[in-house]
């Protein structure tokens, strides 16, 4: 009956968070930045403490709680945590050093292929333009692919 | 053991089988002798009819609790419902692999049938790449992966694990196997065509339906694995950019690319390289999903099927993958393009533009999945993806891919003009217009702040920051540009009905229906965009606007969440199949008016190898038809036992799961209530008192999610439908490249 108390009062801990009245904003503020910036260690898909459903997480949460109300911000909570666990333990890495790889890779990549893709378009349109030209000159064998796929396609109409 | 021997030996016949398909087929390749050629396509017959053979044998061992059986011991239990101990199947590693060759054998014997009488040039080579493949799985489950592994005899096993019990959970593996497995098809027959200098379109021509059904099938295995974690974890989202999760979406991207850009080399002979590359790449993705699941080379949520054949599996990955891109190389004076390219502003170059993004997103999702591996090799440093960063850098390539599903469809091959521009574009942006000025007057303030906001932190040069400030923008423009994309069908239907009315002066349902099922596939994509928007707006509105309240009640109790009232009414304790857990009862009003009686589960699931605990449950089971409070008392004192056990333990002798209660708000009469869910957890539940800590979620626009699933289902069905006219087109294509190749 003791560890059924004891249980009870833990979780009751751990509810601390999201019972709080109007008046602990600030308190709310560190404890969210904390709770969504730290990674939920039970082993399962990324998520962070705020989001994850397992045991785990509501022991997690009252530890962040505890420290905000022992005085930290939540940047700090977060800071402890990496201290003690390494990098890993953030749910995202910071955007500095070589992580920037990661956020701005993607989008750097994109700017990239949307230009390489005009440049090829541009080629291509060139291309065509001469090709044109030459066949202006010379006219399409009865036997050339393209002549083939259009009578195809013509004959669908017909 | 009759049963086990016969699959483990029928295993080893099957890959006999297999091997001498493989063999059979490269020498009929070579020597074009048809004998050969008979021999290998009725070897692969007899490898599918053995695999079928292993596969019956090992469900017979689940249902008949064998649990000598290695794989039935660790993954079914006495008590497992029967549904279970069959969909147990595929609740491990080994059963997975032979699912995965079954259906691939399936579809071997389905493509051999269906060109017995056609493509007879390219056979040999279709016939070696199934049988390679299938000779890798058969290797894998004979030397490495036995599902027939006996053990020590035991009386019970430890059961599936609690939160694959499940019906989504029993239906998603298949369905997304059959994904998986189906772009096979277009891959053989795309080496086979490099293979056989035979590049024209027979290739992707006969093989269209088969990537609309790996694609579809794929996709709703996606999407019933997002219902599931929805509905089973508990954490009230629906999908978390775990690796595996990852690791499915990736193939659908590009096989998605690929059905856009296979449209213009149907129609204008462009993009050969493009295509196979795309084929290549979509089938290697495949393979490399199975390899993330399997090897454990990053953490998980599907971390209970890993094993260590993931060394076999990026083997065949780089042959497939290097092997393939070098026969690409070889062949590509083969794969010139035959038709002239006129404007940027074509419907070709949006096409291209969709492909470029969508093997964008592809490449950013598998740049950020493998990224924590990059890390530590460079830096030495471990990181951790989660969802954040994926959100935050995928959504402006998304809406970017939102905004061009609206341009493809409309704007002109060839060369759009001006007037065809504004012709096609002018209500479809108005509405998009309309809907993101409607957005911005909702919250005008808001918006002011955050575009402050996030010039401030720009300035700061804060990236992190800089793409956080930015969310607050995405449902806005993701409304807006669906209206766009939603107006660009509408008025592509609206014109087709018009047309038909004025021509052959039919009644508007007749026009609609005609319209539809005489250009089957076009259509059939539109609903598809439909569906996708739907999606779309569905993440958006849940994403953004959700809200969620962590409180405990007594019974009796009432809580306030966002116009809800829930009132806790009671709750019961239960002991059934192969869990104990307490029900909470609970009330849901909205304006004074009750909704709903929602009912939401903890369940423990008890570990039965404890002797002690395992009687305990039985008896407890056994008393749910005698008096209530016995019965109450008896699942009491298990709870009690539990913890008495891990105490003396020092560990957790019960599998945790909930079962979460959702009420859909679906009716018209509260349209801004319209597709949201009421989503509640319990956290935990004491067994004494009944007070519940109890996690509460408001989702807005949820269930356009799944509605768009729909929607998508019904146009992928209506695409894939056959068409006499395509029939006909792949008749004279095939006539044609026949022609030319004399």
């Amino acid at each position: 009956m003791r560890d059924r108390a004891g249980i009870l009062v833990l979780l009751a801990l751990s509810l601390a968070p999201f019972t709080l009245g109007p008046g602990d904003d600030a308190f709310q503020r560190e404890y969210d930045l904390a709770a969504r910036m730290i990674l939920c260690d039970c082993g399962c898909s990324p998520q962070s403490v705020h989001d994850c459903a397992c045991g785990r997480a509501a022991e997690m949460r009252t530890e962040i709680a505890s420290a905000i109300r022992g005085g930290k911000t939540g940047t700090e909570v977060v800071d402890g945590y990496v201290a003690r666990h390494g990098e890993k333990i953030r749910i995202c890495p910071t955007a500095s050093g070589f992580n920037l790889l990661a956020w701005l890779g993607p989008g750097v990549a994109l700017l990239v292929g949307a230009a390489a893709s005009v440049l090829v378009l541009r080629r291509w349109k060139h291309t065509s333009a001469k090709r044109d030209e030459v066949s202006r000159a010379a006219p399409l064998a009865a036997d050339d692919p393209y002549v083939l796929r259009v009578q195809e396609h013509l004959k669908e109409y017909e | 053991m009759m049963a086990v021997e016969l699959g483990y030996y029928g295993l080893f016949v099957a890959l006999l089988a297999a091997a001498w398909a493989t063999i059979a087929s490269v020498l009929a390749a070579a020597s074009r002798e048809r004998g050969l050629q008979g021999s290998a396509e009725r070897s692969l017959v007899v490898s599918f009819a053995f695999i079928v053979v292993a596969a019956v044998c090992l469900e017979v061992g689940f249902l008949s609790n064998d649990f000598r059986l290695d794989y039935v011991f660790h993954y079914s239990s006495v008590s497992q419902p029967i549904p279970y101990k069959i969909g147990a199947l595929w609740g491990g590693q080994s059963g997975s692999l032979l699912l995965w060759v079954m259906i691939l054998g399936a579809m071997s014997v389905i493509v051999l049938w269906t060109n017995r009488r056609k493509n007879r040039a390219l056979m040999p080579g279709i016939t070696a790449v199934l049988g390679v493949v299938v000779t890798f799985f058969l290797v894998l489950l004979n030397f490495v992966e036995s599902p027939f592994t006996l053990g020590p005899p035991r009386s019970d096993g430890v059961g599936l694990n609690p939160q694959l019990k499940n019906y989504w959970m029993m239906i998603h593996p298949p369905c997304l196997y059959l994904g998986y497995v189906g772009f096979t098809v277009p891959f053989a027959f795309a080496i086979s065509a490099l293979a056989n200098r035979r590049t024209g379109d027979i290739w992707f021509r006969t093989t269209r339906r088969w990537t609309l059904f790996s694609w579809f099938f794929l996709g709703t295995g996606i999407l019933m694995g997002s219902y599931w974690a929805y509905i089973e974890l508990g954490w009230g989202g629906y999908w978390a950019w775990d690796p595996v999760e990852n690791a499915s979406l990736m193939p659908w991207l590009t096989a998605t690319a690929f059905l856009h850009s296979v449209m213009i080399q149907e129609k204008k002979g462009m993009l050969k390289v493009w295509n196979v590359l795309l084929v290549i790449l979509t089938f290697s993705l495949s393979i490399f999903g199975t390899f993330l699941t399997r090897s454990g080379i990053i953490s998980s949520v599907h971390a209970f099927a890993t094993s260590d054949i993931g060394p076999a599996f990026g083997l065949f990955l780089g042959i497939v993958f290097f092997g393939s891109l070098a026969l690409v190389i070889l062949r590509l004076p083969d794969l010139k393009t035959e038709a002239r390219f006129e404007s940027l502003v074509s419907r070709e170059s949006s096409f291209l533009f969709n492909n470029l993004v969508l093997v964008g997103i592809a490449a950013t999702v598998l740049f950020l999945t493998t990224f924590p591996m990059l890390s530590e090799l460079a830096t030495g440093r471990k990181v951790t993806m989660g969802p954040p960063i994926f959100n935050l850098v995928n959504i402006p390539w998304a809406l970017f891919l939102l905004l061009l599903t609206g341009i493809g469809p409309l704007i002109a091959w060839r060369k759009a003009t001006a007037s065809s521009l504004r012709r096609n574009f002018l209500l479809p942006c108005a509405t998009g217009f309309w809907v993101l000025l409607a957005v911005f007057f909702l919250a005008p303030r808001a918006y002011l702040a955050g575009v402050a906001d996030l010039v401030r932190t720009m300035a700061s040069l804060d990236v992190a920051a800089a793409f956080d400030r930015l969310k607050i923008f995405y449902p806005a423009l993701t409304f807006a540009l669906g209206a766009f994309v939603l107006g660009t069908v509408a008025l592509e239907f609206h014109r087709g009905i018009r047309a038909r009315r004025v021509q052959h002066g039919e009644s508007f349902p007749l026009a609609l229906g005609l319209l539809v099922w005489r250009n089957k596939r076009r259509y059939g994509g539109y609903i598809v965009h439909v569906g996708i928007v739907l999606i779309f707006f569905g993440i958006a509105g849940s994403a953004a606007y959700q809200k969620e309240v962590v409180h405990e009640l007594s019974p009796g109790e009432v809580l306030e969440v966002d116009g809800y009232q829930l009132r806790y009414d009671g709750y019961r304790l239960e002991a059934i199949d192969d869990h104990l857990g307490a029900v909470t009862e609970v009330s849901l009003f909205q304006d004074g008016r009750r909704v709903a009686a929602l009912e939401a589960e903890q369940r423990f699931h008890p570990n039965m190898v404890f002797p002690e605990l395992r009687d305990a449950f039985l008896r407890a089971r056994t008393l749910s038809r005698e008096d209530p409070r016995t019965y109450q008392d008896a699942v009491a004192r298990l709870y009690a036992l539990i913890e008495h056990l891990e105490r003396g333990a020092g560990r957790e002798v019960k599998t945790p799961s909930t079962e979460v209660a959702i009420h859909a708000s679906m009716s018209p009469l509260a349209p801004t209530r319209f597709g949201e869910d009421f989503y509640l957890t319990p956290l935990w539940v004491d067994p004494g008192s009944g007070r519940a800590n109890f996690r509460v979620f408001v989702n807005p626009m949820v269930n356009f999610i799944w509605i768009g699933a729909f929607v998508l289902v019904l146009g992928a069905h209506l695409a894939v439908l056959p068409d006499a006219r395509e029939r006909k087109r792949l008749a004279v294509t095939l006539a044609l490249e026949e022609r030319a190749v004399a």
